[in-house]
C-alpha cells in the first residue's frame, strides 16, 4: 500500500513536471539562427555544430549559435520546385572517422530534363567543400511533378541507410507496385550496395532495395535505440499517418486510406484488408507532419521515449508518448511558431524547431537554468 | 441567358456527373485490379459519395469548376456564332471540349503538374473528360430556348 503511494506521488510529480514543462514556464526558447531559405533538414556534426539544408539548394553550416554567411561549397545542382530540391542531411554513423554526408534532393533526370528524380548522395565534408561524391539513389523511374518526394533519410543500428521515398502524386498506384521507387522505404549500404538481408533481394519481380511499400509522402522517419523504425506520412486530407515500419510490409496506401483526396473524391472506399497494415494513428483533419525525432535526451527526463512530430497545419508539435510500440497520448506543444518544418533533437537534450518558408528559423527549446 | 438557363444547367449537370463518376470508376478499377473487394454496393455507394465529396469537401467544388469552364466557352461561342455560321450543337460542343481541356490540362499547369483531378491523370483520362464537356456542349447547343437561338 506504502509503496503505490509512493508511486503514485511519483508518477503525479513526473506529470506535474511535464506540464510544466509542456506549458512553456519552465522552457528557454532562442533563435538559433534566422533568414534561412525554406530549411528543411538539419543534422549535427558535434555538440556545437550543425548543418542545415535550404531547399533552394544550399547547405548551411551553424556553429556554435552562429549561421555561416557562405554556404558549404560542392553540393550538386537542385531542382528547386514545388515540394523539391535539396531536401535532407544525414551524417555517416562513423562520421567522425570518415567525414561522410548524405543529401536528398530532386533533380532533373539527365536524359529527360522534363522529369525528375529523387536524388540520394554520399559526400566527403572536406573544410567547407563536399568532394568525392557518389551516387546512392537515382528514383526509378523518374517523374513530371514536383512533389511527394519523401526524401527523408535515417540510419538502422547496423549502418544501413533508409530512404524515404515519396509517391509521386500523380503515380500513387505505383506505390503497390514492387518494380518502382513510388512509395518505398528503401534501404542501402553506405557504398551504394544493397543488404543481402532485404526483404525483396529473393524476389524475381521485385527491386531489392525496396524495405517496406504502400506509402504516400513520408517525411518522418526515426529509428528509436531499441531498433524500432517509425515513420510518417503526409496523407490526402484526413489520412496522415504514423507507422512502425517492419521489413517487408505493405503499408497499403493507395488501396487502404483514411483519407480523402484534395479533389474531395474518395481515393479507396477501404480503411484495411487484410496483408496490409493499419497506422499506429492517423490524423483528421490533417496536420501535415513534416519531421520527426525519437527524444532520448536528458534536459527533459519526462520526455524520454516520446516521438515529436512536426507538423505544418496548424503549425505546432506533436509530443507523441509511447509505451512500448503503442501511442498512449498526444500532446499538442508550440503552437506560436506557425508552420514547424522539422523538429530534431540536439546533443545536449535540447529540440530544435526548424519553422518553415523563406524565411526560416532554427528555433532552440531547452530547460530554463 | 435566363431562358438558356435549363439548358444551360443540364449540361452542367452532364459534365459534372461524367467526370465526376469518371473519377470514381477509375479508382475502383484499378483496385479492382489489385484484388480489392469492388462488388455493385462499393461501385454505387462510391459514386454517390463521390458526388457528394467532390462538390463539397474539397478543396474547390468540381462543379463550381465546371460552371466557369462552361460559362466562358458558351459565351465565347455565342459571340463567335454571331460572327461565323456555324452548326451550332458542334460549336457548342467544341466549347464544352475546351472547357474541359481547359480543366485538365491547363490546371495542372499551375500546380506543378499535379493532375488534382484523379481520373485526369493518364491521357485516356483526360481524352475522355473533353468528349464529357463536348457532350454536355453538345446538348446545350441542341436545345436552344424556344423563339431564341443558343444564347446565353
Amino acid at each position: 500500500m506504502k509503496f503505490n503511494n509512493v508511486r503514485v506521488f511519483c508518477v503525479s510529480l513526473l506529470l506535474c513536471s511535464g506540464i510544466a514543462a509542456s506549458n512553456g514556464e519552465n522552457l528557454d526558447i532562442e533563435t538559433v539562427a534566422e533568414g534561412l531559405e525554406h530549411p528543411w533538414g538539419v543534422t549535427f556534426l558535434s555538440e556545437t555544430e550543425m548543418l542545415v539544408t535550404e531547399l533552394s539548394g544550399n547547405l548551411r553550416r551553424v556553429s556554435n549559435g552562429v549561421l555561416s554567411p557562405e554556404p558549404i561549397g560542392g553540393v550538386p545542382e537542385v531542382l528547386f520546385a514545388g515540394q523539391g530540391g535539396l531536401s535532407d542531411v544525414a551524417i555517416d554513423p562513423n562520421f567522425a572517422d570518415n567525414s561522410l554526408i548524405y543529401l536528398s534532393f530532386s533533380a532533373p533526370d539527365s536524359d529527360q530534363p522534363k522529369l525528375n528524380q529523387l536524388n540520394v548522395i554520399q559526400a566527403r565534408l572536406d573544410g567547407n567543400v563536399l568532394v568525392d561524391h557518389k551516387t546512392i539513389l537515382k528514383s526509378d523511374p523518374p517523374r513530371k511533378t514536383a512533389a511527394h518526394y519523401g526524401a527523408r533519410l535515417a540510419f538502422l543500428a547496423d549502418g544501413t541507410l533508409l530512404i524515404a521515398s515519396g509517391d509521386g502524386f500523380n503515380y500513387r498506384e505505383q506505390a503497390q507496385g514492387l518494380d518502382n521507387h513510388f512509395g518505398k522505404i528503401l534501404r542501402f549500404n553506405t557504398d551504394g550496395s544493397i543488404p543481402q538481408d532485404n526483404p525483396f533481394t529473393t524476389s524475381q519481380d521485385a527491386l531489392p532495395e525496396i524495405w517496406s511499400y504502400g506509402h504516400r509522402n513520408p517525411q518522418g522517419l526515426v529509428v528509436t535505440n531499441g531498433g524500432i523504425v517509425y515513420q510518417h506520412e503526409h496523407g490526402p486530407q484526413g489520412g496522415d499517418e504514423i507507422n512502425l515500419i517492419l521489413p517487408g510490409k505493405n503499408y497499403g496506401w493507395p488501396a487502404i486510406t483514411y483519407g480523402v483526396d484534395y479533389s474531395g473524391a474518395m481515393i479507396s472506399p477501404f480503411t484495411n484488408q487484410p496483408g496490409m497494415e493499419q497506422p499506429l494513428k492517423y490524423w483528421d483533419p490533417s496536420i501535415a507532419p513534416s519531421g520527426m525525432t525519437v527524444y532520448n535526451g536528458a534536459m527533459f527526463p519526462q520526455w524520454q521515449g516520446s516521438l515529436f512530430i512536426s507538423a505544418l497545419v496548424p503549425g505546432d508539435v506533436r509530443r507523441i508518448e509511447m509505451q512500448e510500440t503503442n501511442i498512449i497520448e498526444e500532446e499538442i506543444l508550440f503552437t506560436e511558431f506557425g508552420r514547424i518544418r522539422n523538429i530534431v533533437s540536439a546533443p545536449d537534450g535540447s529540440l530544435i524547431l526548424v519553422t518553415d518558408g523563406e524565411h526560416g528559423k532554427l528555433i532552440r527549446v531547452s530547460a530554463k537554468q | 441567358m435566363i431562358k438558356q438557363m435549363p439548358a444551360f444547367l443540364i449540361s452542367l449537370l452532364i459534365a459534372t456527373f461524367l467526370l465526376v463518376t469518371q473519377t470514381t470508376m477509375t479508382n475502383l478499377f484499378w483496385l479492382k485490379s489489385i484484388n480489392m473487394p469492388v462488388d455493385l454496393y462499393v461501385v454505387l455507394s462510391s459514386m454517390a459519395t463521390d458526388l457528394v465529396g467532390m462538390n463539397s469537401k474539397g478543396a474547390f467544388p468540381v462543379i463550381g469548376l465546371i460552371f466557369v469552364g462552361l460559362l466562358v466557352a458558351f459565351v465565347t461561342a455565342r459571340i463567335i456564332s454571331i460572327r461565323i455560321s456555324i452548326n451550332k450543337p458542334i460549336l457548342y460542343a467544341m466549347a464544352g471540349g475546351a472547357a474541359l481541356l481547359a480543366i485538365v490540362v491547363l490546371m495542372p499547369l499551375a500546380f506543378y503538374n499535379l493532375d488534382l483531378i484523379a481520373g485526369a491523370r493518364t491521357l485516356a483520362g483526360k481524352v475522355y473528360l473533353i468528349c464529357a464537356g463536348m457532350l454536355a456542349g453538345y446538348y446545350f447547343g441542341s436545345h436552344p430556348a424556344k423563339g431564341v437561338s443558343n444564347e446565353i
